[in-house]
């Protein structure tokens, strides 16, 4: 089995949301597959990285589509990604068999820095809508509020605040690997609230407070250049 | 009354329709009073969003990249009512209006609030404003349109907007837009 992690965070590599695909993706290379990865920044750089990324989302049986919610939705550049393997496989019909329990197969992983899960629903509707126009089968969204919990770190390294989300990822491969959907049970769990919600809050708004006073901003906080 | 218009067209053929609609509607609002700022995004250069929080860690309420995005930035820090029109994209927004929309972090406060039982990042700009956003589809599609509803109730929340009304126009002259479009101006009008 071919899979296909594409990143589509800004931040590439040093994300949050490269850290919960790889985690799905290194669970589905433990299982056999065999994994590429793409950060969409890294394919829109070029004419080459452009062809690339299309290619690899034509070969793939499964293409994990990780991803920070930006403005209820997609960051852009995605959007230009899913846009360009869309038209590719529009151009190239026998790249895009009919959905069907055999096609290839999309899941989307979607994560904020919002506390409610919910609040990542649109996204991973966009994506299934982009799964129907462009011939995937949509294998379901695995979405997680309070993602700055996790500081792109690697789940393992997140310690018992991960729990759910490490089992959501052992089933939702499981399943995968076995040709199968990601399970209601998988969404489910992934959609747990990683801490408390005042907790979360205290941690974000404190976080930020630091950020400020460190870059010397602290009186600038309220700044409104347009007023 | 500011009225600040956002035309997420794309520039080629597949962005006709949007195109008329934003001219027809600065037009309209225009003709009744409202300062006008109109953008067409895809004509300009907007780089996308970094996601660096320098906005809100750095120099708070500017952005760090210098381009076309600094005067839609400014427009909407003023505008009363903002008119959203892009393709529907697999449901959602065109990237030229999504590349805009994901700039508008320095317009925002970096800490969280409740607003309506979820958490949101409250205005830096604390102006009364209303959106309005136009979807045009080159065929129909009930999902694709479900999908844009609900990411404008989103999108809506987020702003905290008094008053949000979505609509999807069929590629083509769009009739019977303008007078929905007109009973959405006229509440706005009264609401000042």
């Amino acid at each position: 089995m071919n899979a296909l992690l594409i990143i589509g965070s800004p931040k590439g590599r040093s994300s949050v949301s490269c850290a919960l695909g790889r985690a799905l993706t290194g669970r589905l290379a433990a299982l056999g597959a065999v994994v590429e990865e793409i950060t969409v920044a890294e394919a829109l750089r070029s004419p080459e990285g452009r062809e690339r990324l299309v290619r690899a989302a034509d070969g793939a049986d499964v293409v994990a589509l990780s991803l920070p919610l930006y403005v209820d939705q997609l960051p852009a550049p995605l959007i230009e990604a899913l846009e360009l393997i869309a038209a590719g496989r529009r151009e190239r019909p026998a790249a895009a068999p009919a959905p069907g329990p055999t096609g290839p197969r999309i899941v989307a992983i979607v994560q904020c820095g919002f506390w409610e899960t919910h609040q990542n629903r649109p996204a991973a509707e966009i994506v299934r809508q982009f799964a129907r126009e462009a011939g995937f089968v949509w294998a379901g969204g695995l979405i997680m509020g309070a993602g700055g919990a996790l500081a792109g770190r690697s789940l393992d390294k997140a310690g018992g605040m991960a729990r759910n989300a490490v089992r959501a990822l052992d089933l939702a491969a499981a399943s995968l690997a076995a040709g199968g959907l990601v399970p209601d049970k998988a969404v489910s769990l992934m959609g747990k609230p990683l801490m408390p919600r005042w907790l979360y809050h205290l941690a974000a708004n404190w976080g930020f407070k630091n950020l400020i006073k460190k870059n010397g901003a602290r009186g600038r906080t309220y700044d409104r250049p347009f007023a | 009354m500011n009225t600040l218009i956002l035309d997420g067209s794309p520039r080629d053929a597949r962005g006709a329709s949007g195109r008329a609609i934003a001219s027809a509607l600065a037009d309209e609002a225009r003709s009744r009073g409202h300062a006008v700022a109109a953008f067409s995004l895809d004509e300009r250069t907007i780089k996308p969003c970094l996601g660096c929080f320098a906005c809100w860690v750095k120099h708070p309420g500017a952005c760090a990249i210098e381009d076309d995005q600094a005067p839609v930035l400014e427009a909407m820090a003023r505008a009363d009512m903002q008119v959203w029109i892009t393709p529907l994209t697999f449901g959602g927004y065109s990237q030229a209006l999504k590349k805009s929309l994901d700039r508008c972090l320095p317009n925002i406060l970096p800490f969280f609030e409740m607003r309506r039982g979820e958490v949101h990042h409250p205005p830096r700009y604390t102006r009364r404003r209303r959106l309005l956003v136009l979807g045009t589809a080159a065929r129909p599609d009930a999902e694709a349109e479900a999908v844009f509803h609900r990411v404008v109730e989103r999108n809506a929340l987020n702003l905290d907007s008094v008053g949000t009304l979505s609509i999807v126009v069929p590629d083509g002259p769009g009739d019977g837009l303008m007078g929905r479009v007109s009973e959405f101006f006229r509440a706005a009008e009264e609401d000042r």
